[in-house]
């Protein structure tokens, strides 16, 4: 059972920078929480905060029902992998992984024991011996995530720890994380400003903009249901396209009409806009909503829209398309025996069951 | 052909400088060398035209020479004792100067200062600093602080005492607690920019996999600062197996010889009583025993050049 809890946490710099605002969040035992948010938004600071090497303005953190806020974090049983993987460089990989296990006084043979049971799982047995300055960085990154599981802590707290890392060690990194995690059971808080990361191994993700949390939910949720235009943006690839438009009540029922194109409102959706009839929005779809009329397997003039297309991006499994519609360009994520031309029209077709519709003050998502 | 050329002119800027060292270094040290086995230990030997060979005799005169066994042993004790304290001084202000505390960078600056000044001068000050006056009536100096303190027990001859224990020299206390004065503040530094050049997360990952400050220090931080200790230890060492200027303006020989040094002896022996030969062999002796340090430190440079 290890569970940190985080109850209206501020961090308040000397200099008046307000880094958190009223974190509240829980991780529960055995949960993989990562905090997701761009660079700046407060989010290493926050892990810092559990890890004991910030303090805390305003709040409180708990970590297994007890408040942490004025212990070391020597005595807080987490441990850290760190961005630049802070290995010890005048140890060898075996000293460094036996470091906090020596300190906290282990028996040698337990020690032993643990080291090499660690080293086997990470596949780094044949480094025991070599020192840091002598290591790839994914050999590092694996001495640096031995050095966290030896000690079996109540808690894992990861800084990006795979963005120094080149993208296909990333990628397998990213699958043997995750398997970690199954197998030591562990309770860990991650924190990436790496969208893919966060929707590929969380359990719930914490995202984070300004020092403010936006959503908590699981990927899933945060993926279907942003709770507002920035969680929409942020996540996915290419990111979700946003189009100010009107709700306007017509030929049977309500309509979406931006400044170039009309598309018919799903009915499920209406009573949420009833509040929206002639009033500005943000409307959003994202760019895997959208479809090449000659591929999509409902079209309808309700949900087809027309636009030239300025930008054919083909990446073999699937064509990007900029698509010029009115005053907007559209991302669309289409088929790749798409027919489009850059300069010639095409038909589009969005997927309105999957429509957003963003409010344009508070930005919040209305649908 | 271009590269050719390069060669050329390559060698062509580094001549001047390869000839000037040729000759006034490494060829004045095959004189020196020449020199001392000699037997120009007067005037009267060169102008009657007797200078010739005599192999080693300086050189065993010189080991059968109390004064030189003496300015040995004086060498040794004020080397251990000067690194000793400029490290550990040094170590303890970079730490505490590194802790940012307000106003450390002040005290950076007034620690680092003393470095400023010449030997000469800090001999001189630190002369009359450790100067014991006339014991017990007028004391000066330190005693006679101690004296307006109520702390006569204190009182002592310092650099004037022929007190020891074994073969080091009381007297050498002043001369060393000057030397450390002067030299442990640029210590401080060379630490401080190893102290700094560590990354924090290295001592971060310590806390959090459980040290405490006091082992961050001693287990991550110290270790890593090695390559600073050994530096300082070569720099510091060669200006200690070397020292004169600030023994010479502070005390010179001493009564007894307690303060004196190769260096001294050396210059006595050259320029006051026109033995050349035997200065000469002194200041060999004491080339040797800089090489001793130097040497390993070049070489382990030089590998570390290779290395990258």
């Amino acid at each position: 059972m290890a569970e940190v809890r985080l109850e209206h946490v501020w961090k308040i710099y000397d200099n008046g920078v307000e880094a958190v605002k009223d974190a509240t969040f829980t991780v529960e035992d055995k949960e993989f929480v990562v905090l997701l948010g761009p660079s700046g938004c407060g989010k290493t600071t926050t892990l810092r905060m559990i890890a004991g090497l910030e303090e805390i303005t305003k709040g409180t953190i708990y970590i297994d029902g007890k408040v942490v806020n004025d212990v070391e974090p020597k005595d807080r049983d987490i441990a850290m992998v760190f961005q630049n993987y802070a290995l010890y460089p005048h140890m060898t990989v075996y000293e460094n992984m036996a470091f906090g296990l020596r300190l906290r006084k282990f028996p040698k043979a337990e020690i032993d024991k643990r080291v090499k049971e660690a080293a086997r799982i990470l596949g780094i047995e044949n480094l025991l011996d070599r020192k840091p300055r002598q290591l790839s960085g994914g050999q590092r990154q694996r001495v640096a995530v031995g050095r966290a599981i030896v000690r079996n802590p109540k808690v894992f707290l990861f800084d990006e720890p795979l963005s120094n890392l080149d993208a296909k060690l990333r990628v397998q990194m990213r699958a043997e994380l995750k398997k970690l995690h199954h197998r030591l059971e562990a309770t860990i808080v991650y924190v990436t400003h790496d969208q893919v990361e966060a929707m590929t191994m969380a359990n719930k993700i914490v995202v984070i903009k300004d020092g403010v949390i936006q959503q908590i939910g699981d990927p899933h949720t945060i993926y279907n249901k942003p709770a507002n235009k920035f969680v929409a943006g942020f996540i996915g690839s290419p990111p979700m396209n946003f189009i100010n438009a009107k709700i306007i009540r017509g030929e049977g029922g309500l309509w979406v009409q931006t400044s170039g194109f009309k598309v018919k409102v799903p009915k499920e959706y209406e009573d949420a806009l009833a509040d929206y009839i002639d009033k500005d929005v943000t409307f959003g779809i994202r760019p895997e909503n959208i479809y090449d009329k000659m591929f999509a397997y409902a079209p309808t003039p309700e949900n087809t829209i027309t636009g030239m297309v300025d930008v054919v991006e083909p990446l073999g499994s699937e064509t990007i398309l900029h698509v010029k519609v009115g005053d907007d360009l559209i991302t669309a994520k289409v088929d790749p025996k798409t027919k489009a031309q850059e300069g010639q029209n095409i038909d589009l077709v969005l997927d309105m069951e999957r429509m957003h519709v963003f409010d344009p003050e508070t930005e919040k998502a209305v649908i | 052909m271009r590269a050719k050329k390069e060669i050329i002119i390559g060698i062509l800027i580094a001549l001047p400088s390869i000839i000037a060292i040729a000759i006034f270094v490494y060829g004045f040290i095959f004189w020196t060398v020449r020199v001392s086995m000699s037997n120009w230990n007067s005037f009267s030997a060169l102008i009657r035209g007797q200078y010739h060979f005599v192999g080693l005799r300086n050189y065993i005169r010189l080991f059968q020479d109390d004064r030189f066994i003496t300015d040995l042993w004086n060498t040794l004790f004020f080397t251990l004792f000067f690194l000793l304290g400029s490290i550990a001084l040094g170590l303890i202000l970079a730490v505490l100067v590194d802790t940012g505390l307000k106003g450390s960078q002040l005290f950076q600056n007034i620690y680092l200062f003393p470095m400023a000044v010449a030997f000469v001068v800090t001999g001189t000050v630190w002369g009359w600093i450790f100067a014991p006056g006339i014991i017990p009536n007028d004391p000066q100096g330190v005693n006679l602080l101690f004296k307006q303190l109520g702390l006569e027990k204190l009182i002592w001859g310092w650099y004037t005492s022929t007190d020891h224990i074994g073969t080091f020299n009381l007297a050498l206390i002043p001369v060393i607690i000057a030397a450390v004065w002067q030299m442990s503040g640029y210590t401080m530094a060379m630490y401080l920019a190893g102290l700094r050049s560590i990354p924090q997360d290295i001592e971060e990952a310590a806390r959090v996999d459980g040290a405490s400050s006091w082992q961050v220090f001693w287990r991550i931080k110290f270790p890593l600062l090695k390559p600073i200790t050994f530096s300082a230890l070569i720099i510091l060492g060669h200006i200690s197996l070397k020292i004169f200027d600030l023994v010479f303006a502070m005390t010179g020989s001493g009564p007894n010889f307690v303060t004196d040094m190769p260096s001294i002896y050396m210059f006595e022996l050259t320029f006051r009583s026109n033995r050349y030969a035997r200065g000469s062999a002194i200041a060999i002796i004491m080339l040797l025993m800089v090489a001793v340090v130097i040497i390993p430190y070049l070489v382990s440079s030089m590998k570390e050049e290779v290395r990258r």
